[in-house]
């Protein structure tokens, strides 16, 4: 009998360790932690159609898709988090690369900290209110700093998806594609009526083509219905005004018919952000300092993740690099006339290590270790900063994209959100 | 004697009149006027890199290029004309279609009405005011754009193309030297060196390539000087930071390398256009209202100027037709659960007519009459309006886009230069 008492009271521990842990847990939502890369699996997901760009401030707006009718949904705004990852046509870009109207997967966080939020914070439960109006739930969520934004096609890629066109039918160069989305080695299958015009672009090994082509050629009918027997393809989406009172209905803007096809708008892609990132210099986040005398540090930073390979190729232990502080949207800091070059510490890259397993998505998992005689005030443990080996070419960053010493005001390191309209 | 005296009269006279005219014409500076398209001749004309969108509002930002160091120049804000005029590729375009980095051409004017401007007004004269390291003409008061139009569609327009003189190739980047003239003739020579790199895209024909593919087919040199023999192309035309300490260095984002490529392009950008008039309708401005009784009134309107030809001819005598009030940012109208058409009136096209003269760019030169049971208060001479045939398919415009009745406050009507960062 005592023995049964201890079990109960101990049981009745448990039950109430469980409910106060949960309560904590709605009491404390996920946010991530500075100097922390947050796991992929705590982020909320969405898709949306891009309607904003401020690619200076990292930031813009996006019309989510919810269960009402999309064209009502007021753009939402969001921020990329310092070390988040675009990605378009199966390769990284920069925010100014994705043309307005694409369509985007978001996965994204509450806040790291409201009170520096460069968009406007919403109540935590934002996701779960219906937004009336024939909107439905879900198209204002909270969770609007953004770890990874990628197009249709660099989704597809990385989640090893393919589109199957099951059906089409035309008339006057546009109409509707039936196509479902699905893993290339089978599992769950998203069925989906898309829009297409004689504006959609076709791409095909080199070639790009239109309807109008694809009609010459007789693969597509002039008019009327046609089988398309599960044609693998890649999509780009967009999103038109719908006929008809359709809630939803999204614009197939490119179809890749081929692999080359794909790889070359990748490789294009790549190229472009490799560049970018050349005149940009490395984002990355600083582990440790280690004080010298006379202003001499060593200082371990983690390069964010994402790009290209041959990027990272170009730290290697023992060449020369710069490193400058910088801010959560990634701007440089300036000053005189040549720029970032001028507030840089310089020095040399003493080591650099890959760690091994599996890497956060905002991480490359590769840090550097630097020596530098010039530790300034931006480089400590947490802050984002720029990195760049002496081998990149030394370029400048036009005006927005840097934060003058003399002439910068608090709204340029921390950017509101009065910028964006209230509907 | 006498006659000596009545000339030196009349002379005085004229030299009194002439500097009087003089002063009056400095003090009134040319701004357009509510109703009337203005001479193209008027405007000022710039360029620059398109570095901020506000597609919703038809506004923007341009880094203008003013002899100075050009990543210096902080980017000026610009709002179209209601009937101002984007082309890219050789079509018309909204300014959401213009990939931003793209270098346009613009002509624009002093803000019509300054106390409505979407963008800040600036003192009259400073096209003249040197910027330090800047240049002189950055930020003139000119913000009010008739035209905005890239590379290749002001050749277009102007009957220029560009001469490819020479190319120096390392590691898949470099420079080409060109020179821009008309086609027909030599006349004016504009000579240019340009960076190019692995993001470079050249369309031929149908085939979209990259620098790789030139080297691979010895059309160019994997590395070092190649003659290109005056080759004849367009250009599409970016900007990116420059090594080397040049002040400005544009950069080619396309090489059209033949006539067909350059058609193909246009024929994209040009369905796309058809596309975006047809589901916002066709914007114009109120020439007379005649009214009639019990709120009939036969409305004379103007449409505005630059669509393809097929989208004028789908305005036909005896037709129904709906016609929306609008603003000069050429929002919609909307309220209950229809969007604009619920807001518009409906009616009959009563005559079509075009005229003989040559119509000033911002017009179409086509004036349409409409016989409404239903004129609003948003009619009036001067105002802008949108108008649809009742052939074109009767879509609603996203939340963005229009103005709600009940919702929206006079922010919507009349944005305010507030979201610009301050210089």
């Amino acid at each position: 009998m005592k023995l049964n008492f201890s079990r109960w009271v101990a049981a009745l521990h448990l039950i109430v360790f469980i409910l106060v842990s949960n309560a904590i847990a709605q009491e404390k939502p996920f946010r991530p932690k500075v100097g922390e890369f947050p796991p992929l699996e705590k982020a909320h997901s969405y898709q949306g159609e891009l309607i904003f760009v401020d690619h200076a401030n990292r930031r813009g707006s996006i019309r989510v898709k919810g269960t009402g009718v999309f064209r009502r949904n007021d753009p939402h705004p969001f921020a990329m988090l310092p070390y988040g990852i675009v990605r378009y046509h199966g390769a990284t870009a920069d925010l100014r690369d994705i043309p307005l109207g694409t369509v985007l997967h978001v996965r994204a966080f509450l806040p790291p900290d409201p009170t520096i939020s460069a968009v406007p914070v919403l109540p935590i439960n934002n996701k779960e209110k219906d937004a009336n109006h024939n909107r439905g739930a879900g198209i204002f969520p909270a969770e609007n700093h953004v770890l990874l934004l990628e197009d249709e096609s660099s989704h597809c890629l990385r989640e090893g998806k393919i589109w199957k066109l099951m059906e089409m039918e035309i008339r006057n160069n546009a109409g509707k594609i039936v196509a479902r989305r699905e893993p290339k080695t089978g599992g769950k299958v998203d069925e989906e009526t898309l829009t297409f015009d004689a504006a959609t672009r076709i791409w095909r090994g080199r070639e790009r083509l239109d309807v109008k082509d694809l009609i010459a050629e007789k693969i597509w009918p002039t008019n009327g219905k046609k089988s398309l027997e599960e044609q693998v393809v890649q999509l780009g989406i967009t999103w038109k005004p719908t006929l008809g009172g359709i809630f939803t209905r999204f614009h197939v803007s490119d179809i890749w018919l081929d692999d080359v096809a794909m790889q070359r708008a990748a490789q294009n892609q790549t190229e472009t952000h490799k560049i970018f990132i050349r005149s940009r210099w490395m984002p990355a986040w600083v582990d440790a300092v280690e004080y010298g005398k006379f202003g001499r540090a060593k200082i371990t930073a983690t390069l964010f993740g994402g790009m290209d390979n041959s990027l990272y190729a170009d730290f290697k232990k023992g060449s020369g690099a710069l490193m400058a502080a910088s801010e959560n949207t990634l701007k440089h800091w300036a000053g005189g006339s040549a720029g970032t070059s001028q507030m840089a510490s310089k020095g040399l890259i003493l080591d650099v290590t890959k760690a091994d397993g599996k890497v956060p998505l905002g991480s490359s998992g590769i840090q550097i270790r630097f020596e530098t005689d010039l530790i300034t005030e931006g480089i400590r443990p947490a802050r984002v900063i720029r990195t760049r080996p002496a081998s990149w070419p030394d370029l400048h960053v036009p005006r927005e994209e840097c934060l003058q010493d003399y002439k910068t005001n608090h709204e340029d390191r921390f950017p509101t959100p009065d910028i964006f309209p209230k509907y | 004697m006498k006659l000596n005296f009545s000339r030196w009269v009349a002379a005085l006279h004229l030299i009194v009149f002439i500097l009087v005219s003089n002063a009056i014409a400095q003090e009134k500076p040319f701004r357009p006027k509510v109703g009337e398209f203005p001479p193209l001749e008027k405007a000022h004309s710039y360029q620059g890199e398109l570095t901020f969108v506000d597609h919703a509002n038809r506004r923007g930002s341009i880094r203008i290029d003013g002899n100075g160091r050009f990543r210096f120049v902080a980017p000026s804000p610009f709002a179209l004309l209601p009937y101002g005029l984007v082309r890219y590729q050789g079509a018309p375009a909204d300014l959401r279609d213009i990939p931003l980095g793209t270098v346009m051409h613009v002509k624009a004017f002093l803000p019509p009405d300054p106390k409505i401007s979407a963008v800040p007004v600036l003192p009259v004269d400073n096209r003249e005011k040197k910027y330090g390291y800047s240049g002189t003409g950055v930020a003139p008061a000119e913000n009010h754009v008739y035209l905005l139009e890239d590379e290749p569609s002001h050749c277009k327009r102007l009957g220029l193309v560009w001469r490819l003189q020479e190319v120096e190739l390392k590691e898949k980047a470099g420079t080409i030297i060109a020179r821009r003239e008309a086609q027909a003739d030599k006349g004016k020579v504009l000579s240019e060196t340009f960076s190019v790199d692995a993001t470079t895209r050249f369309w031929r024909g149908r085939e979209r390539l990259g620098i790789t593919d030139l080297t691979d087919e010895k059309t160019w040199p994997k590395n070092g000087k190649k003659d290109l023999n005056d080759q004849t192309v367009f250009l599409g035309i970016s900007w990116k930071p420059t090594p080397g300490g040049v002040f400005k260095r544009f950069h080619i984002s396309d090489v059209w390398l033949d006539e067909l490529a350059m058609e193909r392009a246009a024929q994209i950008q040009n369905e796309t256009h058809k596309a975006f008039v047809k589901s916002r309708w066709m914007p114009g401005w109120v020439d007379k209202v005649e009214y009639g009784k019990f709120g009939r009134a036969k409305v004379t309107v103007t449409l505005f100027g630059g669509m393809d030809d097929s989208l004028y001819a789908d305005f036909k005598k005896g037709q129904k037709a709906m016609l929306a009030s609008s603003e000069n940012t050429l929002k919609h109208w909307a309220g209950g659960t229809a969007g604009t058409a619920q807001m518009a009136s409906r009616g009959i096209l009563l005559e079509i007519s075009k005229t003989n003269k040559r119509a000033p760019l911002g017009s179409s030169g086509i004036q349409v009459s409409l016989e409404t049971d239903l004129v609003t208060e948003g009619f009036r001479p001067g105002k802008v309006i949108r108008i649809r045939p009742e052939s074109w398919p009767l879509l609603e415009v996203p939340r963005e886009e229009y103005i709600h009745h009940t919702l929206d406050g006079i922010e919507k009507r009349f944005p305010t230069p507030d979201i610009f960062p301050k210089k």
